[in-house]
């Protein structure tokens, strides 16, 4: 549905991006993760072509960016950033503003969209009463108007309270798999990701880190174990003799090392037949945020 | 592209700051009435037989100060102006006992097309730079639709707000006005001096005439403010350089034109386009289809300008 080749940006002859490639499939919720300043929402920017692109080109259901932009943008509702409205006037004629920017957009789909993200009680309302939720709501109303088949929410979730966050993921993934959307998300916030996600992109200085899939990205084969020990660098020696190969972390008085899960009775069997005295053994999980962090820091180092 | 225009049209119509602007000047041009109509006796014309011979001493009084080598070029032009129109109007026996009437009104309400021109420039400065301030030029560029038609739409917006503000300041005050004074008892010319000729014109004829003639120069300083506003994404600052433009023009033009011959390429050497009708130019030597020449140029260039730059912009804050 949407696909980077080789995109990058250089602005005052700095490279913002470099050579980006990937693609998102229809139904799926792809997370667009980073550190602030990475170039997520130049990214964005790019895809929706309100940022002109240095080299490479976005596909879009198979049409140009560059070349075809109305041919391609026709397929895409999006919002930019916060959800920025005209203040002075209602609801309703927002989105009858952006509805005669496009073609074949009747009342009845209007009043069916407002239903959907739930407005119609506020609807002839002026925006500026609205809370920002609300207004966040009548964002993806704008953007869904033309019933599009790829959806890109630059930080949907910023400054919106937790019942705000949980509609908008809601509403995401109602949408992705009932309507087989594609959904684009960009968010430096890890655990809201994990929760919204089939799929998630990291990026770092303008460069693609790693695509993967949410389920994988947290579920590593190997799990970190920590064990409390007494002599730790006897442990250590005895835990290489039996596992040559597995790297062993020393800290003060435990030791901690990424194993699987049936190795962990041999190890503490090992260690008791030495005498070590074990106090407790535990398995550390790796959230979302430790794998970002760990990968966005092996980039760096 | 109509769809376009109504939605320019709705963001200007619902904003309160337009509205206030059509209610100051209606306000204006009824307290500009107001006054005239009560401020009496300066207006009304008493019945003078001798009005002929008024004239002829005027015209004596013009004669004898031409005669002087030391008049300044401004005053010899006056002057012969003025006698060229009194000997017209004692040979057609074109009497000045007129009263003040709703010609008369109108032709002084002229004076309030600068505001019609002030209201003008603030929209055409607000409507490309407040998108960006409102941050809503994000969501309306990623439309299916050209950024030059949108520009386009909103450039010819700003001139139909203009073409509106003209047609209510001479609507209102031709209504005003003939409330107030009522249409003159008899047919009466306008008298326009043009090249050392005299020749009489229809007094609603001219009116139009010096109102087209006036939109130029808002046509003109309105694309400017446009531009402006498109590059710098600056509403105030369009709104400053325009108004500063607007009032000082004409005068440091005038000033630069009396050391400088190229002063006549400035913008406003030009823009008043009156100067070849009723008048004689501002710097000798210039022709009307200089002016018009000139006034294309800059017209070409501040629109080449403004949409070039909106066309390849980066949306990025």
């Amino acid at each position: 549905m949407v696909e980077l080749k080789n995109v990058s940006k250089v602005i005052k002859g700095k490279k913002i991006i470099d050579s980006l490639s990937f693609d998102v499939q229809a139904g799926e919720v792809f997370g667009f993760l980073g550190p602030n300043g990475a170039g997520k929402t130049t990214t964005i920017r790019m895809i929706v072509g309100l940022i002109s692109i240095t080299d490479g080109d976005i596909y879009i259901c198979n049409e140009s960016i560059r070349k075809n932009f109305e041919n391609a943008i026709q397929h895409v509702g999006a919002i930019v950033e916060n959800p920025e409205m005209y203040k002075f006037l209602s609801g309703y004629e927002n989105l009858i503003h952006y509805a005669r920017m496009m073609k074949g957009i009747s009342k009845e789909k209007i009043m069916e969209i407002v239903d959907l993200v739930g407005l119609t009680d506020r609807i002839h309302d002026k925006v500026r009463t609205y809370s920002l939720g609300m207004r966040q709501r009548l964002g993806l109303a704008q953007s869904l108007l033309h019933d599009p088949k790829i959806l890109i929410l630059d930080e949907p979730t910023n400054g919106l309270d937790p019942s705000g966050i949980r509609e908008i993921r809601d509403h995401l993934r109602m949408l992705a798999k009932k309507r087989n959307m594609a959904v684009i998300v960009s968010s430096h916030l890890l655990s809201e990701m994990e929760m919204m996600c089939d799929r998630i992109a990291i990026i770092q200085n303008g460069c693609l880190v790693d695509v993967q899939l949410v389920k994988d990205f947290v579920e590593t084969q190997e799990h970190l174990y920590e064990i409390d020990v007494d002599n730790v660098d006897i442990a250590v020696m005895q835990i290489k003799e039996l596992l040559p190969m597995v790297q062993v972390i020393k800290k003060e008085n435990k030791i901690e090392l990424p194993i699987q899960k049936e190795q962990v009775p041999d190890i503490i069997k090992k260690l008791v037949q030495q005498d070590i005295r074990i106090f407790g053994v535990k398995e550390v999980s790796k959230t979302l945020e430790d794998r970002f962090l760990e990968i966005t820091n092996q980039r760096e180092g | 592209m109509l769809q376009l225009l109504r939605n320019e049209w709705l963001k200007i119509w619902k904003r309160s700051a337009t509205i206030v602007m059509i209610i100051l000047l209606l306000l204006i041009v009824g307290l500009f009435g107001a006054f005239n109509k009560y401020q009496g006796s300066g207006l009304s014309v008493p019945d003078n037989e001798n009005w002929k011979h008024g004239l002829e001493l005027e015209n004596k009084g013009y004669k004898e100060q031409l005669e002087d080598e030391g008049l300044p070029q401004e005053s010899v032009r006056y002057n012969k102006k003025e006698i060229a129109i009194n000997e017209y109007r004692i040979k057609h026996d074109i009497s000045t006992n007129v009263d003040y009437s709703v010609w008369d009104f109108i032709a002084d309400s002229t004076q309030l097309i600068s505001l019609a021109g002030l209201f003008t420039i603030i929209i055409a400065a607000g409507i490309v730079a407040n998108e960006f301030n409102w941050g809503t030029i994000k969501l309306l560029l990623i439309r299916p639709i050209n950024r030059i038609k949108i520009l386009l739409s909103k450039y010819i917006t700003v001139l139909l707000f203009g073409a509106f503000m003209l047609i209510i300041l001479f609507a209102f005050s031709f209504i005003l006005g003939s409330i107030l004074f009522g249409f003159p008892d008899e047919y009466y010319p306008y008298l326009n001096y043009y090249n050392g000729t005299v020749k009489e014109q229809s007094m609603f004829v001219h009116l139009v005439g010096y109102y087209g003639l006036n939109s130029i120069g808002i046509l003109m300083i309105t694309t400017m403010a446009f531009m402006i506003s498109t590059v710098f994404r600056n509403s105030s600052l369009a709104i400053g350089i325009s108004i500063f433009l607007m009032f000082m023009g004409s005068t440091v033009t005038f000033l630069l034109a009396n050391w400088f011959d190229w002063a006549k390429y400035l913008l406003f050497a030009n823009t008043d386009l009156t100067q070849y009708y009723e008048d004689t130019p501002l710097i000798s030597g210039m022709t009307l289809s200089f002016s018009v020449t000139m006034l294309i140029i800059y017209f070409v260039l501040f629109n080449g300008l403004a949409f070039w730059v909106f066309k390849k912009r980066d949306v990025a804050a």
